[in-house]
């Protein structure tokens, strides 16, 4: 799911406080898809992506799109009140309880002597993986995807070449929260959520982005297992309820030494 | 931010015509006289509303020196409230100092984590959404360290007794508070209004619409900036105190987290950031608009709606006032005049 | 003055609107057709699982009393809830409460989380308006008001609480540990205490540790191993707690960390004798067990005031709320605030007129509150509602209860027990 900020924040700039919110609607996707239909939640991805490419159309075509000039806190504040407003409907129509997607798969554990392999995990893994993979050639075999860079890299020049910015920004945004739903549906079996779980879901990810490189997908993906080992190891070494200080002490020194994260190039990005 | 910035400088505020400053003045006056007169007629509860509109007006100001006039858009402000509450909060359990010193105490400590992360950010040229993101791992560093330190209560946090004392910054009438908290607003305020009209204000403003250039021009963006931070974060870590002997409890969740760094960066955001008036407009906007949601929205079993309702809100601000409601209104006035 | 008469007589004809911007007389209060009070709970953020059962349960017992015909000792008048919510954040739990107040709630009931709850306790004091807390764990929000009446900075104590501190929460589980432990014939000796680190699993750990400390049995903590609350993962915590060898692992959940902790001990293959939580939302809920199934039988959990399903009257309650919640159990936090509903309208009952009377209604119900002593109640307890001098009722209590056929029932103290407890757990 940090893939899907990187490609937003790396085409738009948008800082998107609502992404845990959309990740938590591409959950909810899945569990109805997996509670009214029976859909595997391994299954049931595809229609979160697609649902969730959809959301991310409509609100960057009606939302996003008109503030692209505005300040930078009037961007935050949007997104702020998206995010308010997807976590309280989901509030609305699902209520409180926290809710899990039941898979079969997701239940298997492989033991290999005395070390185990969760499925769900190596699942989830695999199929970021290849997520990833694939965003990589759209970006960078497909004209669209080219249209993309060239945009992020500089705007006026993509303007001045005849790309149609907009329709650029729209498809970043919708393939951005596709990912952000297909992450919600691979997570879904593993990870139990309420509609208040976004807030937590889109620190998370800022962390792992900003870790790994803005506009950077390996990055993203490198700085999620990054910021796991970190969490782990604070976990063994220090307290378990400290781990989270282990990330957070990460995300300042890269900050600080490195603010476009391991895999960004440029300094301010 | 090769391409994002240059579309920022095209965003500039509108400078507020200078012919209606005495107008201005005279109705600022009166609004006070109003402001200082309506505890006789209001409710307790219309009271709390106003202590709620004048307290995050007081910490929007506070934020406003240095995420709106500077433009460093800080969203881990909570954490100088956090510090500045438990300071005070501490101070005045284990030393029995009064929390009208310790709320000084809590503004220095505050200010010096301020000084900490500007330092860091400033120095390290830390910009845009990446400042964003430094001032928010601060705040949540401060927020898991409390959680675990048992002298400071934990996570459980600290209460304080409920005594009615002044002297322990405790009033048996709740319009004591009220007139506290709306002295920390016309503080705040005021210590803007002169920064604004200085050298200082002139140097944050062009800072925050073009920093290359003012480094160019040979100004000290980094002395200026630190500055901001600093008068910033000691007004807020002021605030913590009120927070914490109005609200009788501190805990590391509801004082160093995001929500209410969040509820800090808001109101100003929609007054208008970077304008003398907008925290406070935007305060007066927000906080009753948002009971009135609660008001007819909240009951009938639809939990939350009254939060999508908010949230609608904010996203109508944005779409129809994207400077801010401050300068929409400053423009609407001119036109009138002329 | 002036302006205060010249508002009355203003908005005297138009009390909807001036209720609605807070300019509401009290001369209006003057003939109440009903009793007012305000019900305040989280119902949104973070907290609005339990908030929503809170008020869903207040409301059950408010509609139960209004029907069996009212307050009689006021005539037959009828409870009028005013409800609030808190979203979890001490300024609103002030707001609302503030709120209720203007619109003539002279009772306040609430408001689980503790900051709120410190938050509505200042406006009791100050406004003189009792105050029953049917849920918050914290134990200074009523001792410190107790100390400020005995240190005569305030006058009277307006707060009482009908829910068990974190210290008595602890003394129970330690006592209900060991007694299980010598029923069953076995002895433990290694327990594992997991925690989520929130004001509430860090309370009830806290109690859990000192009762453990004080009655020094024949088991040990061995290892303690908080985590932050909401986590993403458990996998790192449940192999600590794995390589400490425990016999029995403690945990204190909330309902989402629960949904991850009891399969991650399941997938490492933990062999325990038993899960057994020394007081944990979310091993016992309906949506819980319909997440969790399997990996929530024979989890044993002590649990305050759960309701007492040896009595018919709980038994009907309890299907009346699956009702009107859409399938939901009837447990902890609903029974809590039926419970609360309960003792107000029988110290209302006990304060007769003069509780309505104008200036000193609250300290006439302040009076009957500490002679409370109400048997009649839905929860297991250890004995009647009464409070001690610090406004506790000592006689709040813990029920343990086991998740037995996919069914939370409770299997200790004896004398509440539906069914007899399976501990060890029979080995997969």
């Amino acid at each position: 799911m940090a893939v899907g900020l990187t490609l937003i924040f790396g085409v738009m700039r948008v800082v998107n406080f609502a992404h845990g919110d959309m990740m938590v609607w591409g959950m909810y996707v899945t569990f109805l898809l997996a509670s009214r239909a029976g859909v595997d939640p391994y299954v049931a991805f595809g229609a979160a992506a697609a649902a969730l490419f959809v959301l991310g159309l409509v609100v960057q075509r009606g939302l996003v799109d008109r503030v692209l000039d505005a300040p930078h806190e009037m961007q935050i504040l949007l997104m702020l009140g998206v995010a308010l407003i997807l976590e309280n409907t989901a509030l609305l129509a699902f209520g409180p309880e926290p809710t899990r997607a039941r898979s079969t798969l997701a239940a298997a554990t492989i033991w290999l002597g005395p070390v185990f392999v969760d499925v769900a995990r190596l699942i989830a893994f695999g199929v970021a993986l290849a997520l990833t993979a694939a965003l990589w050639l759209f970006l960078f075999r497909t004209e669209l995807g080219r249209l993309m860079r060239a945009t992020a890299d500089n705007t006026f020049g993509a303007l001045v070449i005849g790309t149609d910015v907009r329709r650029v920004y729209a498809v970043a945004f919708g393939v951005g929260a596709a990912c952000v739903g297909a992450a919600g549906a691979l997570v879904a079996p593993i990870l139990p959520w309420e509609p208040a779980t976004g807030l937590s879901l889109s620190v998370a990810s800022f962390n792992i982005v900003i870790i790994g490189g803005m506009g950077s997908l390996l990055g993203a993906f490198v700085g999620g297992l990054l910021v796991s080992v970190a969490e782990s190891l604070g976990a063994v070494f220090l307290q378990p309820s400290l781990k989270e200080l282990a990330s957070f002490s990460l995300l300042i020194l890269i900050l600080l030494f490195r603010p476009a994260g391991l895999f960004g190039n440029g300094r301010d990005g | 931010m090769p391409n994002g910035a240059g579309s920022r400088l095209v965003s500039g505020h509108p400078p507020i015509a200078p012919a209606s400053r005495p107008a201005l003045q005279y109705l600022a006056l009166a609004a006070v006289l109003v402001l200082l007169a309506l505890p006789a007629v209001l409710t307790s509860y219309a009271v709390t509303v106003f202590i709620l509109i004048f307290f995050y007006a007081f910490l929007g100001q506070a934020w406003n020196v240095v995420g709106g006039y500077a433009g460093q858009l800080s969203m881990g402000h909570a954490a100088f409230v956090g510090v500045g509450g438990y300071t005070a909060a501490m101070l005045s359990s284990e030393l029995h100092l009064t929390p009208w010193l310790g709320m000084l105490v809590g503004g220095a400590l505050a200010a010096v984590l301020g000084a900490v992360i500007g330092y860091l950010g400033f120095r390290f040229g830390l910009r845009g959404f990446y400042f964003v993101l430094l001032t928010v791992a601060f705040a949540e560093v401060c927020r898991i360290l409390v959680s675990n330190i048992d002298a400071l209560g934990g996570a459980i946090g600290l209460y304080i007794t409920f005594t009615g004392d002044p002297r322990q910054f405790q009033f048996q009438d709740a319009r004591a508070y009220y007139y506290v908290a709306l002295a920390l607003m016309l503080l705040a305020t005021g210590v803007v209004a002169l920064l604004e009209r200085r050298r200082f204000g002139i140097y944050l403003g062009a800072i925050r619409e073009d920093e290359g250039a003012c480094e160019a021009l040979g100004v000290d963006t980094f002395k200026y900036k630190m500055l901001a931070m600093i008068v910033s974060s000691f007004l807020t870590g002021v605030g913590g105190t009120f927070y914490a002997f109005y609200l009788f409890s501190l805990q590391p969740n509801s004082m160093f987290g995001i929500p209410l760094s969040v509820e800090i960066i808001i109101r100003p955001i929609v007054g208008g950031a970077g304008t003398l008036l907008g925290p406070i407009l935007g305060s007066f906007i927000l906080t009753p608009l948002g009971e009135l949601s609660r008001l007819s929205l909240g009951h009938g079993g639809y939990h939350g709606l009254h939060l999508v309702a908010y949230g609608v809100l904010l996203v109508a601000v944005v779409l129809f006032l994207p400077q801010g409601a401050y300068p929409y209104l400053a423009r609407v006035l001119r036109r009138r005049d002329a | 003055m002036a302006l205060t008469r010249l508002s009355r007589r203003m908005f005297l004809n138009t009390t909807a609107t001036g209720a609605a911007l807070g300019f509401a007389p009290r001369a209006l209060r003057a003939q109440p057709a009903t009793f007012k009070l305000g019900v305040i709970h989280p119902v949104t953020g973070p907290l609005a699982e339990p908030g929503q059962a809170c008020r869903l349960g207040a409301q059950m017992a408010a509609d139960a009393i209004n029907a069996a015909g009212g307050i009689k000792s006021l005539g037959g008048m009828k409870l009028e809830l005013l409800l609030g919510d808190t979203q979890t954040k001490p300024d609103l739990g002030r707001l609302e409460a503030e709120r209720v107040v203007n619109q003539g709630a002279r009772m306040l009931m609430g408001s689980f989380d503790s900051g709120s709850t410190a938050a509505m306790v200042s406006v009791a004091q100050q406004k003189r308006v009792p105050f029953l807390v049917d849920i918050a764990a914290a134990d200074p929000i009523t001792a410190n008001v107790a100390k400020a009446v005995k240190d005569g900075q305030q006058k009277v104590q307006y707060v009482y609480r009908n829910f068990p501190t974190g210290s008595s929460f602890g003394r129970l589980a330690v006592r209900y540990f060991n007694e299980i432990f010598a029923a069953a014939r076995v002895a433990p000796r290694r327990v594992v205490l997991m925690y989520t680190n929130d004001l509430f699993g860090q309370n009830q750990s806290k109690g859990f540790i000192a009762a453990h400390k004080a009655a020094s049995p024949s088991w040990e903590i061995v290892e303690v191993i908080p985590w932050s609350e909401p986590p993403s993962d458990l996998s790192t915590e449940v192999s600590r707690a794995k390589a400490a060898k425990p016999d029995v692992i403690a945990p204190i959940t909330r309902p989402a960390s629960a949904q991850l902790l009891l399969p991650e001990i399941r997938k490492q293959r933990v062999e325990v004798m038993g899960i057994v939580g020394p007081g944990s939302p979310g091993l016992y809920e309906a949506g819980q067990l319909a997440a969790l199934k399997d990996d929530l039988e024979y989890v044993m959990d002590n649990v305050p005031s759960w309701p007492n399903f040896k009595k018919a009257r709980t038994q009907a309650v309890a299907e009346e709320y699956r009702k009107r919640s859409g399938g939901k159990t009837f447990d902890t936090n609903s029974v809590a605030s039926y419970d609360g509903m309960l003792t107000i309208a029988d110290v209302l009952e006990r304060a007769g007129r003069e509780a309505l009377a104008d200036p000193d209604g609250p300290e006439a119900i302040v009076e009957a509150m500490k002679k409370t002593n109400v048997k009649d109640i839905l929860a297991v307890a250890a004995g009647p509602v009464v409070f001690n001098e610090i406004g506790d009722n000592p006689n709040a209590s813990t029920a343990m209860i086991q998740i037995l056929g996919q069914k939370p029932v409770v299997v200790w103290p004896r004398d509440a027990a539906v069914q007899k407890f399976v501990f060890p757990r029979p080995k997969v």
